[in-house]
């Protein structure tokens, strides 16, 4: 069977879990592309203007595996179950795809993981698997293939991180949900501008989750989101490593609206700049804010010298 | 012959420019509105600049753009660098004012604020894509009260009773506003309530967690509005330093960035007579379809930017 996997959202955290869970149930994985300007305005059309930027794309690029899959695999991924919880946008996704593709060549597979209501992730994928017709030892054999290969990609990305770090110039911790630090409309342009001013930017997801949620109690200790405790996390982790953060959110993130906030009030001693992305097509607003960002640490790296 | 530097600094509203030598003193400037023409507004500009200054005396050696229509231009006259507002704007206050610690800014679209210690800006800050509490909200506001926003400062001093105005969101301050006229508060009150309400917002977006350290420098368009002035000095409880060539500070920095950059690049004021034309291109060669803006000087292609990748790539 074909399943679609749409390249957005939490993609971008478990992606690769994905695509190996079902290609060793023996099945085929289509991947949507990297979001493109078509993406982004169905995207737009299809949603509910309350949605934010990358929920939108999300459905955008469910759209592009219209009549490309058997499936499009839209899970409901609640909670973490103490790590923390998932926004709740990500909660209504399946809900929402079903409804907005009702009449469209697509069929949705869902999953629902919710440890908070004693269904762990685990639980959930081998009832996934058997569902696909895999017997229980193929489905767990297939589970723990997926979580491997996870726990593979965390470690390479925490080993880019650590060669990163050890680079002269300027470091800058790009600060922001994976789903947005490499989304082709989000994160993507602003990381190239940031390698074009000379600087380094260093990414917010490339730290082994479970320390980074660990750390984030040292900033702040009841944050409800498992996202917004790994991206404290990080700053915590790197703040005394690097020249200057770079928040990113898609517009309109709650938990970014409150989070950032106090990350801006409680990191006083590193530059932050604060980017608030909508669909706007023009790029000038950032690179402005971008290059007086790297400008202005430079400035205060040449005094300190 | 002396050498001399050009800096412009082209904003949404307001176009400005100067000449200045090689100790920084000007030599000439001029300001005018920016009319929706950054090319025609920057010609101008050059054109009376030419005017106030001995031609013969001095060789403009280069050239430094900044404000949003910077790259545009840039190209247009050769310039030597393209740096952008904030760093410009830190540059110029702090040569005039060295002793500076707080540069506070609000322009037509965007507003700022950027810390300096020993005359080196080494934080700031800048208002998200929204242009709630700048320039253009006071004029929009001013044309519903029926007042040339320049009297704005002049009525907001007269008045003893400020009306509370709900500034945060220019949609919601409209609404504010509106039933605050109509339930009969005085017109001097309500615009004294919008200049506070533009330094609060200001302090409690922009200045959120910065040390706002005197002396303080307010500058931008909107400096020149006395009530603003009022606002900042009886909130902050300290002086406001208006400067009266506040609003030159970024062309005067683009001209210090373009001596500091040591390029020298022939800057012709023969320019301001030349024919420039834009051209705005799709890009066909994928689904982004990027807008790519293309320059002619005199019918040749001179600069082009605006695609995301080198297939977008416009060559002469």
């Amino acid at each position: 069977m074909k399943i679609g996997i749409p390249r957005a959202l939490l993609y971008y955290r478990y992606g690769i879990f994905w695509e190996t869970f079902f290609q060793e149930l023996g099945h085929e994985t289509v991947i949507s592309p990297r979001t493109n300007k078509d993406i982004l305005t169905k995207g737009e059309q299809l949603s509910i203007d309350e949605n934010c930027l990358s929920t939108k794309l999300f459905f955008g690029h469910v759209a592009t595996l219209e009549g490309k899959c058997d499936y499009c695999f839209v899970p409901r991924i609640a909670n973490l179950g103490d790590a923390g919880r998932f926004c709740s946008r990500f909660e209504a996704l399946p809900d929402m795809c079903k409804n907005m593709f009702r009449n469209a060549d697509l069929r949705i597979l869902r999953a629902n993981i919710d440890p908070e209501q004693h269904v762990s992730a685990k639980r959930a994928y081998l009832k996934l698997g058997m569902q696909l017709g895999a017997s229980r030892e193929k489905a767990l054999a297939a589970y723990e293939a997926g979580m491997a290969a996870q726990m593979e990609s965390f470690r390479k990305k925490a080993e880019i991180n650590h060669t990163l770090l050890k680079k002269e110039g300027i470091k800058v911790l790009v600060a922001s949900h994976p789903y947005n630090l490499y989304d082709e409309y989000i994160g993507a342009p602003i990381i190239k501008s940031i390698r074009n001013l000379d600087a380094v930017p260093i990414c917010s997801d490339g730290i082994d989750p479970r320390e980074a949620r660990r750390k984030a109690a040292d900033i702040a200790k009841h944050v409800p989101w498992v996202v917004s405790r790994e991206l404290l996390g990080a700053i915590q982790t790197y703040r005394d490593k690097i020249d200057g953060i770079v928040l990113i959110t898609a517009f309109p993130c709650g938990p970014d609206s409150m989070v950032n906030e106090m990350i801006i009030r409680r990191i006083s001693h590193v530059p932050i700049l604060n980017l608030l992305l909508d669909s706007q097509d023009g790029n000038a607003g950032i690179d402005t804010r971008l290059e007086s960002f790297i400008d202005i640490i430079r400035f205060r790296k040449e005094v300190e010298l | 012959m002396k050498k001399a530097y050009l800096g412009i600094d082209i904003g949404s509203i307001s176009t400005k420019g100067v000449i200045i030598d090689e100790e920084h003193n000007i030599l000439a400037s001029v300001y005018l509105w920016t009319e929706g023409n950054p090319l025609g507004a920057s010609k101008k500009v050059i054109r009376e600049l030419a005017s106030q200054i001995d031609l013969n005396e001095w060789t403009v050696v280069a050239a430094g753009t900044t404000g949003s229509a910077r790259k545009l231009v840039g190209a247009m006259c050769n310039a030597s660098i393209v740096k952008n507002e904030i760093t410009a704007h830190a540059v110029g206050t702090t040569t005039l004012h060295p002793d500076v610690r707080t540069i506070l800014e609000i322009g037509g679209q965007d507003s700022k604020i950027i810390c300096v210690e020993d005359g080196v800006a080494v934080d700031y800050a800048m208002n998200t894509l929204c242009a709630a509490g700048t320039g253009s909200f006071l004029t929009s506001q001013a044309r519903r009260l029926g007042v040339d926003v320049e009297e704005f400062g002049k009525i907001a001093l007269g008045s003893k009773n400020p009306t509370p105005i709900a500034a945060r969101c220019t949609v919601f301050a409209e609404s504010d506003l509106v039933h605050k006229i109509q339930m009969g508060h005085k017109k001097e009150d309500i615009i004294a309530g919008l200049c506070n309400a533009v330094a609060n917002n200001y302090l409690n977006n922009i200045g959120k967690g910065k040390k706002i350290l005197p002396p303080i420098v307010f500058q931008g368009g909107v400096s020149k509005n006395e009530g603003v002035v009022r606002a900042f000095a009886d909130s902050l409880g300290e002086e406001i330093i208006v400067d009266e060539n506040g609003h030159l500070m970024g062309c005067y920095g683009a001209a210090i960035l373009a001596h500091g950059s040591g390029i020298e690049r022939p800057f012709s004021f023969d320019v301001a007579e030349m024919e420039f034309v834009t051209r705005e291109v799709i890009c066909e060669n994928c689904p982004n379809h990027c807008e790519i803006i293309c320059v002619y000087r005199d019918g040749e292609l001179i600069d082009s930017w605006g695609n995301r990748c080198e297939r977008g790539e416009v060559r002469s």
